[in-house]
């Protein structure tokens, strides 16, 4: 008998349980994520085929699931049934212009929030996380008759005032957080000592260093105002102004949604590609890491 | 290469004073260490020198010129964060060329630069790689290769090794001190560590809630404290502090114990504190008596042993309850906690200190 013989083992799960998931579970886990993608993705997929089918095809029962003649005739009747483009071009300048003055504007209140300590300071950020509080839809009446009052109704100028105030609140605690915990004041500092003004450390140091949360902040605002349909069919009325958003949808109802099913989606996908493409460019700011080891850790 | 004078300086954060008038000359090519408790008002002091803090009242002075109003930019004086604060989306090369970039030398003299300074700490391998791909030690480098690179009248340091663990930070010690000899630029290091302090400055500025205390070389404030609290500051393991009066050439402890004095101890009827070294103690042997001790714990250190004792009053064991002292034995000797031990010391170790001001008696 040897000496341990008489003695309790502790379970052998503890320390890397994970590693050793038997085969059963591993199928499983991807069984389920695979449903899960699938459940995401099928929508996209449905809408993306559609676009290049007729829509006799799209109609098709049982399903027909692969383009059996891949046509962009669908797009081109798309935009002959709406004026797609102009809506798109409407889409672009309003969301660019609301992410623009969104994060030029929150970006320095942010900064102001983050390193200067001032009477009030405290109150700000609390009237600002309290805005994010209200549930929106509480906003409609008096965003709406505030615009109005303006003479804003039915003008771009009166979206973009709208997106930007709707977007500078979570701006603002995001960004500054972002100052707060990667732009130590220590860097400007270290930049004056070698010579940089006030603005110079601001320009060559924080601004490259803050890059990543302005564009997380730019891209977050462009896709809100992008993809909001709420505000955009409530301030315009005009056929001209429409967004893309809102211009999709009064195709469905006014073209007959179940005639033209193929440009429906088309207009879909072509609404969704400056998403994408923004996102495309900017993911590599969007990824963190770049402030790692700056300061100690 | 450069001398600084600080004169009266004075610093206030809305009405609360927290740098009290202090005056410092510093000699060109000196190594001046700040040291002092956390607090005490060494980052404001040197801060103030950056030209990152205004000074509320009092001149800095360098070279003849008074830079109080200088912004950090025109002064010539580099500076090394403890956080580093390295930019962390340039490369180790350009981290350490962008002061030379913006005074606008040369590209040919800035690559030069870049690399004697790279060589000297060697960081030639490193330099195209960012801040985040480097170790806590060679973020450290490139801070002072930022700071050498531009051969600066000044070289402020605040706590640089203070994020460095301690092996690293030995390391690093030796390193800074061999610069310094090498390049002989003006420096001023702040540290909270007074063994940082001890092995590294030329001189020493003892630091307490925003005055200096003491000044000196560090085996002045070794053998002459100023003061209790340089004499608890300085020394590692501590000074042992007894608080008493003296009497008929001998020092009498508050809890009994009866210290007999050398010929020149000062004479006063006021309550003194008798301040005496771990190392100045010798357990056993011969030479004048410190007092009967009982030994409480025994620490073995390999060269050394670190003993805590008890001084027992009136040589009487049975007492118990005198004061508790430390003794830094460097004989080679297996003690036992326990035991009663005769302890003896030479008078002309002692210090004397005021026991209300805190001011050292000669
Ligand atoms: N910007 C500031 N505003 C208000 N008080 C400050 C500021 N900076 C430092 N202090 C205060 O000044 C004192 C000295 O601080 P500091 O110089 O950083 O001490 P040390 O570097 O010796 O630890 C501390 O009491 C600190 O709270
Ligand atoms: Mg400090």
């Amino acid at each position: 008998m040897t000496a341990t013989a008489g003695l309790r083992r502790a379970p052998e799960i503890a320390v890397s349980a994970h590693r050793h998931i038997d085969l059963l579970t591993r199928i499983v886990i991807l069984m389920v994520l695979a449903l899960l993608l699938v459940f995401i993705l099928l929508p996209l997929f449905w809408m993306l085929k559609s676009s290049f089918q007729t829509n006799f095809e799209v109609q098709a029962i049982p399903p027909v699931w692969l383009p059996e003649n891949p046509s962009v005739e669908p797009y081109d009747l798309a935009g002959q049934l709406i004026p797609l483009w102009r809506y798109i071009a409407n889409s672009l300048y309003v969301s660019t212009a609301a992410a623009v003055i969104a994060a030029a504007l929150s970006a320095m209140a942010a900064y102001v929030l983050a390193r200067f300590r001032f009477p009030g300071a405290t109150l700000i950020l609390a009237l600002i996380l309290l805005t994010q509080l209200i549930p929106s839809v509480t906003r409609i009446f008096p965003v709406y008759f505030l615009i109005q009052d303006m003479g804003l109704l039915n003008t771009f100028s009166g979206m973009i005032f709208a997106y930007v105030g709707f977007s500078i609140p979570f701006a603002v605690l995001l960004l500054r957080g972002y100052f707060q915990t990667s732009c130590p004041p220590e860097l400007e500092e270290a930049a004056m000592m070698d010579g940089c003004t006030y603005f110079g450390a601001f320009w060559r140091v924080i601004l490259p260093v803050s890059l990543p949360g302005i564009a997380a902040v730019t891209v977050f605002t462009f896709l809100n105002a992008w993809n909001d349909f709420l505000w955009a069919s409530l301030l315009l009325s005009s056929g001209e102004m429409k967004t893309i958003q809102v211009g999709i949808g009064e195709f469905a109802t006014e073209s007959g949604v179940s005639n033209y099913q193929n440009a429906f989606m088309a207009a879909c996908v072509i609404s969704t590609l400056p998403a994408l493409i923004l996102f495309f460019f900017v993911q590599r700011w969007l990824v963190g890491g770049l402030t790692a080891g700056a300061v100690k850790t | 290469m450069s001398t600084i004078r600080i004169d009266n300086v004075r610093k206030s954060f809305g009405g609360f004073e927290v740098v009290h008038g202090v005056s410092l000359d510093i000699a060109d090519g000196e190594f001046v260490i700040l040291v002092g408790p956390s607090g005490c008002g060494k980052s404001t002091l040197l801060r103030m020198i950056a030209g990152l803090e205004s000074i509320s009242s009092g001149n800095v002075v360098v070279d003849d010129l008074v830079i109080n109003r200088l912004p950090p930019r025109e002064r010539d004086i580099a500076m090394v964060f403890q956080s580093y604060a390295l930019y962390p989306h340039m490369t180790v090369r350009r981290n350490m060329a962008f002061s030379l970039k913006l005074a606008g030398a040369p590209k040919g003299d800035i690559d030069r630069q870049v690399q004697a300074a790279a060589e000297i700490l060697d960081l030639v391998s490193l330099l195209e790689r960012k801040p985040a791909q480097l170790s806590g030690g060679q973020r450290q480098r490139v801070a002072m290769g930022r700071a050498i690179v531009r051969n600066p009248k000044l070289f402020l340091f605040d706590e640089p090794l203070s994020n460095l663990d301690a092996k690293l930070r030995v390391q690093m010690r030796s390193e800074i001190k061999e610069l310094h000899q090498r390049l002989r630029t003006t420096t001023v290091y702040v540290t909270h560590d007074q063994v940082e302090a001890m092995t590294m400055a030329d001189r020493i500025v003892v630091m307490n809630a925003g005055r200096i205390e003491q000044a000196g070389t560090p085996m002045d404030l070794y053998e002459k404290p100023a003061s209790l609290f340089v004499a608890a500051f300085i020394g590692s393991p501590s000074m042992n502090l007894i608080h008493g009066r003296i009497e008929d050439s001998a020092f009498l402890s508050d809890a009994g114990a009866r210290i007999p004095l050398a010929a020149n101890a000062p004479v006063t009827s006021d309550p003194v504190v008798l301040g005496v070294r771990p190392e100045s103690l010798h357990v056993g042997g011969v030479g004048p008596a410190f007092g009967e001790c009982r030994l409480r714990v025994v620490e073995p250190m390999g060269s050394e042993t670190l003993l805590a004792a008890t001084l027992l009053s009136g040589g009487d064991g049975a007492h118990g309850g005198g004061e508790n002292i430390m003794i830094l034995s460097r004989v080679k000797e297996r003690y036992a906690a326990d035991t009663t031990v005769r302890v003896g010391a030479d008078p002309g170790e002692f210090h004397f200190f005021d026991a209300t001001s805190g001011r050292r008696l000669e």
